[in-house]
């Protein structure tokens, strides 16, 4: 399963500091982050290289962190290539409950982050259509 | 200048005569009560002696919730009131038609001791229903044969607009709720000192300071009289200020009264500061003996100069339990804790913070996201935000702020925790 990294946190100076410093002392490398606010608290999510790891790490630090599946989805890194991926959900009905992506090589490969409510149907959609899907493996290497 | 004057004006030595046989009679009423059937004292010859009679508790009410301490049948009862709360037991009080005749009484005497009189209007603020703030002072000023306005707590421009229209010129009020409706005059390009008739004040509920008190006084334009009163004894009523707003009378024909060292329970002399402690003397439904109320305050040396040798105390310094008064309504934090822990999603840790807002009190409970069950998404967060928030109103009245923040971000403390931050102004 590849996941992502979902974390509660205070919105508040230090605290996304905090949890900074506890991957940076483990050597874990960040991919992406995406950040939600409901006022007073939000919700960090975290694409890093070695996610058990990071996962353990925070854990025992007290912080309130969950895994959280994804799809991690490979694409052009051109105009319009985000358009042509959501075509394809979209026609499926597939809802995103969260997105946020990266530049993978620049102006040659992006990535794009999804969490979505229908997975097994997202998935095959989009491997129907030739897109290539990012492994736990793969992530960890690029 | 007296609504009864012979008992008001009583000398010091015929209080005391009246005092003891009254409370013989409380003591041979309150044997036919549950909880005061095994009562060591059955009688006594001099106040001295009453030292004997152990203290009740408000626990003691809880524990023997609903009828322990009613002695006459519910066919005799006309009316109880209650405290908030339904996780723990509310304290709930009965009166027969006499109690509500003696209230009345009590209620009244107090609004002729301040200078209303049948020509005023008095419009009372505070929430009717089981809260004793309305009903009560409603009895007592129709007692007087003053116009009464009913008009409950809430909506500031309707309060002004009755205040204009029918020439209010008394009011009871949440001190805190006086200033902020202050504020609303202002916007309404008012001046209560020009635009109305207000000429008293009766403000109570909560504690509040002799600075609070003048503001008041200046901003509208009255003078402002502190009232005292809990629901055990009937509530508002027991005592008020006289026109020298030199302490508390409490009316010692219905209330023999006692400060006491709340660690040791030993009476202390007047002067000093200890917790009031109070007997009801013509209590008929539910008498109480020797009633610790929790509250701090001292007994006031000397005659007061209006002439009433009714015992005086200073204005409540605080209390002796943990018991939080949000906008005048009681609530305990394990009444707050007991919501907190049953709910999904909550660690174990929690604080309370009181502060003042646009001179209201606000009420915030940081409770600590239980790590073990956060699944990762803001809207189940937000979800139960709004869970503790609903269920915490339903059962405090008072609406709180709820903050989730990060497990172990609350202190922690050894043995009992302290988990109230009183930030209030004070």
């Amino acid at each position: 399963m590849t996941y992502h990294l979902s974390i509660f946190m205070e919105n508040q100076p230090g605290k996304l500091e905090k949890i900074a410093k506890i991957l940076a002392d483990h050597n874990i490398n960040i991919r992406a982050i995406s950040l939600a606010s409901a006022g007073e608290f939000g919700v960090a999510k975290l694409l890093v290289d070695k996610g058990e790891e990071a996962f353990q790490a925070l854990k025992e630090q007290n912080i309130a962190v969950s895994k959280r599946k994804i799809l991690v989805i490979l694409l052009p890194d051109i105009p319009g290539a985000m358009y042509n991926l959501l075509v394809v959900l979209s026609e499926k009905n597939i809802n995103l409950e969260d997105c946020y992506g990266f530049v993978v090589e620049s102006k040659k490969r992006a990535a794009l982050v999804i969490e979505a409510e229908k997975y097994p149907q997202a998935e095959s959609a989009l491997r129907a259509k030739g897109y290539k899907l990012l492994s736990e493996q793969e992530l960890s290497e690029i | 200048m007296y609504w009864e004057k012979p008992i008001e004006t009583m000398d010091e030595k015929t209080i005391k005569e009246r005092q003891l046989q009254l409370i013989n009679e409380t003591l041979a009423k309150a044997q036919e009560a549950p909880f005061y059937r095994n009562l060591p004292i059955k009688q006594i010859k001099t106040l001295q002696e009453f030292n004997e009679v152990p203290f009740t508790r408000k626990q003691d009410l809880r524990d023997h919730f609903p009828f322990g301490f009613l002695r006459k049948n519910l066919r005799e009862t006309v009316r109880l009131h209650s405290s908030s709360g339904t996780t723990g037991n509310p304290t709930v009080v009965f009166h027969t038609k006499a109690d509500i005749k003696n209230w009345t009484n009590q209620v009244a005497r107090c609004l002729y001791m301040i200078g209303v009189r049948r020509e005023d209007v008095f419009q009372n603020t505070m929430s009717y229903g089981l809260f004793t703030g309305g009903l009560g002072l409603q009895y007592g000023a129709e007692e007087l044969g003053a116009l009464t306005i009913p008009i409950g707590p809430g909506n500031s421009r309707r309060q002004i607009w009755f205040m204009q229209t029918f020439g209010t010129t008394v009011v009871h009020i949440l001190p805190s709720y006086a200033l902020r409706l202050y504020t609303v005059f202002e916007e309404m390009n008012l001046d209560p000192k020009k635009d109305t008739k207000l000429r008293i004040f009766i403000i109570g509920s909560e504690p509040h300071s002799e600075k609070m008190r003048d503001q008041i006084e200046r901003l509208f334009g009255v003078k402002a009289y502190n009232s005292y009163g809990l629901s055990e004894m009937c509530g508002p009523g027991v005592g008020f200020e006289c026109p020298y707003q030199d302490g508390i009378h409490l009316w010692e024909d219905y209330y023999y009264v006692e400060v006491i060292d709340p660690e040791t329970g030993e009476p202390l002399p007047p002067g000093e500061e200890g917790e009031l402690v109070l007997t009801s003397l013509q209590k008929e439904a539910m008498p109480l003996l020797r009633y610790r109320t929790g509250d701090l305050t001292r007994i006031i040396p000397g005659k007061c100069r209006c002439g009433r040798n009714h015992v005086r105390i200073d204005r409540i310094k605080g209390r002796a339990d943990d018991m939080l008064i949000i906008n005048g309504v009681n609530l305990f934090p394990m009444q707050i804790e007991q919501i907190i822990m049953k709910i999904p999603g909550v660690g174990k840790n929690y604080l309370l913070e009181v502060k003042t807002e646009n001179y209201m009190d606000k009420l915030y409970v940081k409770v600590e996201v239980d790590r073990e069950i956060f699944e990762g998404t803001l809207s189940a967060l937000t979800s139960l935000q709004n869970k503790i928030t609903e269920e915490l109103k339903a059962e405090i009245i008072v609406t709180p702020v709820v903050q989730l923040v990060e497990p172990g971000s609350l202190p922690v403390w050894e043995g009992k925790a302290k988990r109230v931050r009183d930030l209030r102004e004070k």
